[in-house]
């Protein structure tokens, strides 16, 4: 076993694919990461679960991976009791970031309908996607990401795989915000629609992601002074921002909520 | 439950801990107090001495530090401090605006507030928000609650 906890998680779902359904029933998601390079004693590490259930999902991955072998049961309750899903609680710079991801998330649930029947020959479809491409750009990027980027990721090793696989989803969702706005430019509707679809799939993944690990694992790390610090650092950063435009992008992202009532109510009435 | 229990004030119930108190193995040594400032009471210190600048700081109720067996080693340690009692003590409105001046003047980094368990000791945490909502800066704050026994009940931040 020894020699699988240091193999990345992607190439043991790949051999051993019943892995990934037993992290999944204890809410681990390393199934869908574009990446899968953290190595196995990383992941059951970084998901800080109760011993006894740390132990379980280490018994039944040790079975799955060497089922004829004889493994010692770990005593405790039931093997098939999931990771409790309750609810998180984050020190005041890292809810900050949770609660943008709100903001974020608001705007990400439009994508689908919107790209549904947008006629980007109209001025309100193109008007949609410039808007929609100036609150990925500042808001998502300049605003959120670049907090996490130049303050937050300061306070972990950069160089673990958790935060290499944070960083490379910013840059193929830069790589699509590029994309779109490229196709925007050659009226290419195929390709606005792929690409908007292709950076919402990332982004649900990856902020969800960061809610549920990665924030709770760097909280755990943060000493009382260093939550201090994250705050004033994140309070000098957002100084140095347009508060004009903050408002405009929330704005933006509340209305999209909006848009996202309004047309799921017009198409029940439509099924009625 | 009798009618003493019914009526009788928690905080200042009477309990007898002495059955349910461990006493443990003889410690030898002795242990370096972690306290590195004078005064501690809030009515005063001020928030002007040097030991509070872009300090973390911890307002703690003053049953606390005889509560908790290893307050200075789990607490008090790398912090400044102010004590108070929201029960007893006169003048809370001072202590709003001093606690103000932390964070506005003093420019503390964080403000842990430690309280017992008893009802009125949740006034400490009432006072510290209160004056972090009427201050310019704002900064992170914690509440951590302990028993009459001096266990950790939460810690949160606030």
């Amino acid at each position: 076993m020894e020699k699988y906890l240091n193999v990345s998680i992607k190439e043991i779902i790949g051999k051993f694919p019943e892995v990934g359904r037993i992290l999944e029933e204890y809410k681990i998601g390393c199934v869908p990461c574009t990446l899968g390079s953290c190595l196995l004693k990383d992941v059951v590490g970084i998901h800080n679960l109760p011993a006894d259930q740390e132990a379980q999902l280490l018994y039944r991955i040790e079975k799955a991976i060497y089922p004829k072998r004889n493994v010692k049961r770990p005593e405790g309750k039931a093997l098939t009791c999931k990771a409790p899903v309750g609810n998180i609680k984050y020190s005041p710079p890292i809810k900050r970031l949770v609660d943008e991801h709100i903001v974020i998330k608001q705007w990400l649930e439009l994508i689908p309908s919107v790209l549904e029947e947008i006629d980007i020959e109209s001025e309100a479809g193109m008007r949609w996607i410039s808007d929609s491409l100036d609150f990925v750009r500042f808001y998502a990027d300049k605003f959120h990401h670049a907090k996490e980027e130049d303050i937050l990721f300061g306070y972990t090793d950069k160089n673990l795989d958790i935060i290499k696989t944070i960083l490379r989803d910013h840059e193929t969702a830069r790589g699509h915000v590029k994309a779109t706005s490229e196709a925007v430019k050659s009226k290419d509707k195929e390709a606005i629609v792929q690409h908007l679809s292709a950076y919402k799939d990332l982004l649900k993944e990856h902020i969800k992601k960061e809610d549920e690990i990665l924030y709770p694992w760097i909280d755990r790390g943060l000493s009382t002074r260093q939550v201090g610090e994250l705050f004033a650092k994140f309070d000098e950063a957002e100084a140095r921002i347009d508060k004009g435009m903050i408002e405009q992008c929330e704005k933006f992202a509340h209305e999209a909520e909006e848009k996202v009532r309004k047309i799921k109510k017009r198409r029940q009435q439509n099924e009625w | 439950m009798n009618g003493e229990e019914m009526c009788g004030c928690p905080g200042s119930k009477m309990q007898d801990f002495r059955k349910d108190t461990k006493g443990g193995e003889e410690e030898g040594g002795t242990r370096q107090s972690q306290l590195r400032q004078w005064p501690i009471q809030l009515h005063l210190v001020s928030p002007q001495a040097p030991y509070y600048q872009k300090a973390d700081v911890l307002l703690s109720a003053d049953c606390v530090a005889f509560s908790v067996g290893d307050f200075h080693k789990d607490y008090l340690k790398g912090k400044s401090i102010a004590i108070a009692c929201p029960k007893l003590d006169e003048g809370q409105d001072v202590y709003i605006e001093k606690i103000k001046s932390f964070i506005d003047d003093a420019k503390i980094n964080t403000l842990t507030v430690m309280t017992m368990q008893v009802p009125c000791c949740a006034g400490l945490v009432a006072m510290a928000r209160q004056a972090l909502q009427s201050a310019k800066r704002k900064i992170p704050i914690k509440s951590i609650v302990v028993s009459l026994q001096g266990d950790v009940l939460s810690e949160d931040w606030v």
